[in-house]
């Protein structure tokens, strides 16, 4: 019964002064919004980022020691890659390199030709999604091209091409597909053929090969995973992505730490703003909660009235937040960006709570004076 | 009620001042009685401390034979609000809420008192007291003489044993004065709830059972008077 008295009492107290209420809700709600605006962009960003650059490769390379020599795929790598948690279902390709040079008779380019099971090369590099002209194939006979290799050389789906290889023997193959991984490095520089035509370039075995890709579930795991394998597969190089990204790093890390920043002020200005005005609001309401206190209103329960007060404005100004985060983004989104925004729900109930709290925690100065004020000192003072 | 040698002092040393000196009495239930001395002679302080709002500095305040001095700070609000209604002289109702709300307000903080119970007894109370109908009104929204009946009102929620008055009529013209002064006549005859008026009109004190006289502090008068009526 008590407690609903006290909530019953902060709601009229908020609603008897609407005005201020309203500005209270609106500094929450604005503080709020720019923390899920900001946090959403960074992430969305960086997810972006992370996508592209390594969405489609390799987050650990199972190879040799020496460059050049076959890693072997032994039934205890089998085993461990199988059975790792961390390993993404359906993504690891064992892949074999060679090089080849292109000629069309005026124009000449060396093409890195990576050999491989075309469904196992689809968990790393996601080539049917990534086809941008024919189809996703690499049978015998078959290979497809980056499209700025293929826009380089005027090359389309269906052509036949021609490639000397490092043995300097010859093939010639279909032109199945062209894809775009999204770098044009890439796209220039390598081609997807059948796993048999290195194999045979190299002479190796059925169990042997240039590398061994995967990618994990979690890429940031890759450090941890990698430094784990090293230990358990002596003689093997085990490389991971961070190792060769680290100036992207770097920038994802610093771009995190100014939205960190940015957001942990934006919260300290919120909790500012609601500990000024309900201290405010408090003072205004002296007289009242000393009238209560005489009519045998307990300290507990007259305290009380300030808590539900910031817990009802941290509530409107959260939800309002969240709203007014989806309209900023809702317009953000209309702009011309090469990325898209999503907003993830934890992020947003982790937000929205963490401005409740902040809410609580600026009642405490006046819930603690409140608790504290004598109504003898309203009572005499009137 | 029972007052017993009742001191208070503000300040210490050389700058103390003796707000009370020693002061003793007993109240009756059904009695209607009234303070009176000048300004600043401790009517005020003494009514404060009766009503357990302040603290002596030695004596103790009895109800039922329970002292309130050594109980803890929750339990004496819980007395104040089961046994003490006070009305004051600048009535002290809150804005925000309308009559119904302020009348019923003792009961809501009292916490044990059932919804029906409340409303049956704020609407008795407003009947009585001529506030019929207004029970949807801000408070904010009513005349300075009926303000004051709503703060009767609310004294009353709780069947007091006792009701404190401190000053009830000095915003108050004569009219309404002599209104409020009934209607605590009515309300101590029909309830034997006791009264305990602060006054320093004296021809007011006039129409009490019983008049207590504090000068400097110290009580210099307690007798009985003729309670002539308006």
């Amino acid at each position: 019964m008590k407690p609903v008295l006290s909530i019953r009492i902060a709601w009229r107290f908020l609603t008897s002064s609407p005005v201020q209420s309203g500005l209270i809700v609106a500094g929450i709600a604005v503080g709020i919004a720019t923390q899920i605006f900001v946090g959403s962009i960074i992430t969305s960003l960086q997810d972006s980022l992370l996508n592209t650059t390594i969405g489609s490769a390799s987050h650990v390379t199972l190879q040799a020691i020496k460059q050049s020599d076959p890693i072997r795929l032994t039934p205890e790598i089998e085993r461990i890659l199988a059975t790792d948690p961390r390993v993404k279902p359906g993504s690891v390709a064992p892949i074999r390199s060679i090089s080849a040079l292109y000629s069309n008779g005026t124009d000449s380019a060396s093409l890195g030709l990576i050999g491989g099971n075309l469904k196992q090369l689809q968990g790393i590099y996601k080539l049917s999604a990534r086809t941008v002209e024919g189809r996703a194939s690499i049978g015998n006979g078959e290979i497809m091209l980056g499209r700025d290799f293929a826009e380089k050389f005027g090359i389309h789906a269906g052509d036949s091409v021609s490639l000397k290889f490092q043995n300097n023997e010859t093939g010639s193959f279909t032109v199945t597909g062209i894809f775009d991984l999204g770098a044009a490095q890439f796209n220039l520089r390598n081609a997807f053929v059948s796993g048999s035509v290195p194999q045979n370039v190299l002479g190796w075995s059925n169990d042997q090969y240039t590398q061994i890709q995967l990618q994990l579930v979690h890429p940031y795991d890759s450090r941890e995973v990698a430094g784990q394998w090293a230990q358990q597969l002596p003689g093997i190089s085990v490389i991971e992505w961070q190792g060769q990204n680290k100036d992207l790093l770097a920038g994802l890390t610093s771009q995190a730490m100014s939205s960190y920043m940015i957001q942990a002020f934006v919260l300290v200005a919120v909790a500012l703003g609601i500990a000024s005005t309900l201290a405010i609001a408090a003072v205004q309401k002296t007289r009242q909660i000393g009238i209560l206190k005489a009519m045998g209103m307990s300290d507990a329960d007259a305290g009380l009235v300030f808590l539900w007060q910031a817990a009802m404005l941290g509530v409107g100004g959260s939800v309002c937040g969240v709203l007014l985060s989806m309209g900023f983004l809702a317009v953000f989104a209309l702009a011309p960006i090469p990325f898209q925004i999503v907003m993830q729900p934890a992020f947003v109930a982790g937000s929205a709570l963490l401005g409740v709290l902040v809410a609580l925690l600026s009642s405490t100065i006046p819930t603690r004076r409140t608790s504290r004020l004598d109504p003898i000192e309203v009572i005499q003072g009137a | 009620m029972e007052a017993c040698n009742l001191d208070k002092t503000y300040g210490e040393g050389e700058a103390a001042t003796h707000a009370l000196r020693g002061v003793s009495f007993e109240l009756c239930t059904g009695e209607f009685a009234a303070i009176v001395g000048q300004s600043g002679s401790g009517k005020s302080t003494l009514l404060n401390l009766l009503g357990l709002l302040d603290s002596p500095s030695s004596g103790t305040v009895r109800y039922h034979d329970v002292d309130a001095e050594l109980l803890p700070k929750k339990q004496r609000a819980i007395m104040r609000n089961a046994l003490i209604g006070f009305v004051f002289q600048f009535h002290h109702l809150l804005p925000e809420f309308s009559v119904f709300d302020n009348v019923a307000m003792p009961a809501y903080i009292a916490g044990n008192i059932p919804e029906s119970e409340i409303r049956r007894r704020v609407e008795e109370t407003l009947t009585m007291l001529g506030l019929e109908g207004m029970g949807d009104k801000n408070a904010n929204a009513l005349s300075g003489g009926q303000k004051q009946r709503v703060a009767i009102a609310r004294a009353l929620t709780n069947q007091p044993a006792i009701v404190l008055a401190d000053e009830p009529t000095g915003n108050l013209d004569s009219v309404n004065t002599k209104h409020v002064y009934e209607l605590f006549r009515e309300i101590n005859a029909e309830n034997r709830t006791a009264f305990l008026v602060v006054t320093h009109d004296r021809s007011m004190a006039e129409h009490t059972d019983r008049i207590l006289e504090v000068s400097d502090g110290e009580l210099v008068r307690d007798e009985r008077s003729s309670g002539i009526a308006f």
